[in-house]
């Protein structure tokens, strides 16, 4: 490999991938080392703030975000972000300061650093789809995922805002379906691939979390998917999570498993369960992979 | 909810909140032309009692107390659909969160307060840990708020699956969350910062 094909990255993972969302951390780090690209994690990286901080106090926002992109100048190569909330939010931080000379210089002040405005923030979709390439990785693919159906489930934040430099259009993004045809797998068209799952009231309000991802769940599941892909922790506790409940509440069934995007390119790639932390998703996934001949 | 008669006067139109509220979003309230994009999309409209469009459209006539009054805000998902599909550039989205943290600054109070509640916990949490400790904000969170049976059931099989870490790391360096948290205090105090 000439060096210039060498890729790697600063990882931030966010607080989920260390607790609830570990099968999402285990999954990336699996999957990059095969792919043959280096994640060196952040040292001593702080919480984003996520959609709380933002919500009540915009330059406590600012500053967590702005801290952590000081912090990730220590490791070499951009910054690779799993959780589409950590995402939008060090993406958005650093247009805001960007556009604005006061909010910067509050923020400098707040954080007592210069905040580095022009290091890439990239998702791990990015870094698949584009950095590495579709061919590259169609050539990294040993068990094709086919016959698989798979409903893409792009929530809310991992294309918008839309004023931001965008992983993808914000309207009609095809980041996810591409990844997913080049290992192989079907994927759906269906209704609610950016809709809302009711995030972060999950803790204050379930109520609104069960509806929303109820319809969700629905229409992935009357448009034929056999499972539903994310690429956010809080989309996957959502989800999977509360599936049964969801199911208890609407007097119905899906069984519909709910994979991270590693976990099923990780698939292709040859990973097996145990390196892609499938035991942990709430839904068992393991009857529709044996159905499909994937394990 | 019982529609109040609106009654604009010079009394009852206070602009200069609106000011404040576009000073802190970095957006333009007059801008709205009252399309109702914003509302098409949003999907927690239905558990507003102003949907987003009305809420630009309250500011606009200064009845911003009829916002704050309301739950519309503390449902606000901040999903973005809304900043993302308006034709006049309005970025709702942060409009929601000017509303909120004026609301909160204010602390008046507030029927919505589990969102608040837990908001607060949150940052408590990073303050504290540097991270988020999900099992913590969660007991914490159903202790204070009285629901002590809430997701009871999902906790056992969380903990089994590794989802819920009983045990927590905290960040080395504390010191360093705390001098951000406090010098945006100190900010405040002084006006340097709203
Ligand atoms: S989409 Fe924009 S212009 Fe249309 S009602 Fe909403 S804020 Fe106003
Ligand atoms: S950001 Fe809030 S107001 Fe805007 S569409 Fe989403 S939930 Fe509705």
């Amino acid at each position: 490999m000439t060096p210039k094909n060498i890729l790697k990255y600063a990882y931030y993972p966010g607080c989920s991938l260390h607790a609830s969302a570990g099968e999402y951390d285990l999954s990336t780090r699996e999957l990059f080392k095969k792919l043959n690209i280096g994640l060196t994690e952040v040292p001593d990286w702080f919480c984003c703030g996520a959609t709380p901080a933002h919500n009540v106090d915009e330059l406590l926002s600012l500053s967590l975000c702005a801290k952590n992109l000081e912090l990730a100048e220590q490791v070499d190569g951009d910054l690779a972000v799993a959780c589409a909330a950590c995402f939008s939010r060090l993406k958005t931080t650093q247009h805001v300061l960007g556009e604005s000379d006061v909010k910067r210089k509050q923020v400098e002040k707040a954080i007592d650093a210069p905040v580095p405005l022009n290091g890439n923030v990239k998702h791990l979709l990015d870094i698949l789809a584009r950095d590495l390439g579709l061919e590259r990785l169609e050539q990294a693919v040993t068990k094709p995922l086919a016959g698989l159906k798979v409903a893409c489930y792009y929530g809310c934040l991992l294309t918008r805002p839309n004023d931001v430099p965008n992983l993808d259009c914000v309207e009609a993004p095809t980041i996810m379906e591409d990844v997913l045809k080049a290992v192989g797998a079907e994927t759906v068209a269906w209704s609610h691939r950016l809709e809302c799952c009711g995030a972060n009231f999950t803790l204050s309000r379930p109520g609104v979390v069960v509806q929303l991802s109820h319809a969700i769940l629905d229409s992935a599941k009357s448009a034929g998917a056999d499972c539903i892909m994310v690429a956010c922790p809080l989309c996957h506790g959502n989800l999977d999570i509360r599936q049964k409940e969801i199911e208890g509440v609407y007097s119905t069934q899906y069984a519909m498993p709910v994979f991270y995007i590693t976990q099923l390119v990780g698939l292709a790639a040859g990973l097996g369960a145990d390196k892609l932390g499938l035991d942990a998703l709430i839904v068992n996934p393991m009857p529709l992979l044996k159905q499909k001949q994937l394990l | 909810m019982k529609k109040k008669k609106m009654l604009l006067s010079a009394e009852t139109m206070d602009v200069s909140f609106v000011r404040k509220v576009e000073a802190l979003s970095g957006t333009s309230v007059r801008r709205c032309f009252q399309c109702g994009k914003c509302s098409a999309g949003c999907p927690m409209a239905t558990f507003m009692e102003h949907p987003p469009n009305r809420v630009v459209r309250l500011l606009q006539l200064g009845q911003w107390r009829r916002i704050l009054e309301g739950r519309s805000i503390w449902y606000c998902a901040s999903c973005e659909t809304c900043s993302t599909r308006c034709p006049n550039k309005v970025h709702l989205a942060s409009i929601m969160d000017a509303l909120r943290k004026l609301s909160w600054d204010a602390e008046g109070p507030s029927k919505e307060s589990y969102v608040q509640l837990a908001n607060k916990l949150f940052l408590q949490n990073i303050r504290t840990y540097g991270r988020q400790y999900e099992m913590r904000l969660a007991a914490v969170f159903n202790v204070k708020s009285g629901q002590f049976l809430k997701d009871l059931m999902l906790g056992p099989k969380l903990i089994t699956k590794g989802k819920l870490k009983v045990f927590h790391q905290k960040n080395k360096n504390m010191t360093e969350i705390e001098k951000i948290f406090s010098r945006i205090e100190r900010m405040r105090e002084n006006g340097e910062a709203l």
